[in-house]
């Protein structure tokens, strides 16, 4: 099952108010995503618990297999 | 749930290097290009690591990571008991000084783009790579 890119984007910035997420597909494949999110939760973070937050968000479709990768970017 | 002795063993090992890269392959033979990436800045830096191949072991140490530092896909760089980061977070840390500072080092000088890379095997930072084996 293809992952639905606005679910994703929309998982992201209910876990996180405030946030704005955008999310790509890399490949036209549907399981290899990028995801590049702006939020304020991420002020005062390592980059790594900046990361765990936006994974902690789409868990549910790693989990299930949906996507296989998710490339993360944060704005700042 | 993760083997209660390779967790032990993985904690010892993050414990006793500070820094230490877990990767898919070794430094001189990486089997990943995200592994490979990481190595190459790594080898840049100037600093001595220790690095494990995942390999021999992949899903027990992605069941052992992901309980300890909620993480499961490698490489993974530990930095004095901390995880770091994978590849993506390696790179951009080393890009704005960040890595430097987190290593306690000085941020190497810009390579000339015309640089014959080094070969990783003739870093003389490098520790041998060591291997856990598979329970």
């Amino acid at each position: 099952m293809a992952a639905d890119l606005g679910e994703l984007k929309a998982m992201i910035e209910s876990a996180l108010p405030g946030s704005t997420a955008a999310v790509i597909d890399e490949t036209g494949t549907g399981d290899h995503l990028r995801a590049e999110v702006k939020a304020p939760q991420f002020e005062g973070l390592t980059r790594i618990d900046q990361h765990r937050l936006v994974k902690a968000a789409v868990r549910e479709r790693f989990d299930d297999g949906t996507i296989h990768a998710l490339t993360i970017k944060i704005l700042g | 749930m993760a083997d209660q002795e390779l967790t032990e063993r993985v904690q010892e090992l993050i414990s006793e290097n500070p820094v230490l890269l877990f990767m898919k392959g070794t430094p001189t033979a990486p089997r990943c290009g995200f592994s490979m990436r990481t190595v190459q800045v790594l080898d840049q830096m100037g600093v001595e690591y220790g690095a494990i191949d995942v390999l021999p072991a992949l899903q027990p140490l992605r069941e052992v990571t992901s309980e300890i530092s909620d993480w499961e896909t490698f490489p993974q760089l530990y930095v004095n008991g901390d995880l770091l980061g994978g590849a993506d977070i390696v790179e951009e840390m080393f890009t704005n000084g960040e890595l430097a500072e987190s290593l306690g080092v000085e941020q190497p000088a810009r390579q000339e783009a015309e640089a014959e890379p080094a070969a990783a095997g003739d870093s003389p930072y490098q520790s041998p790579p060591m291997k856990i084996e598979g329970s």
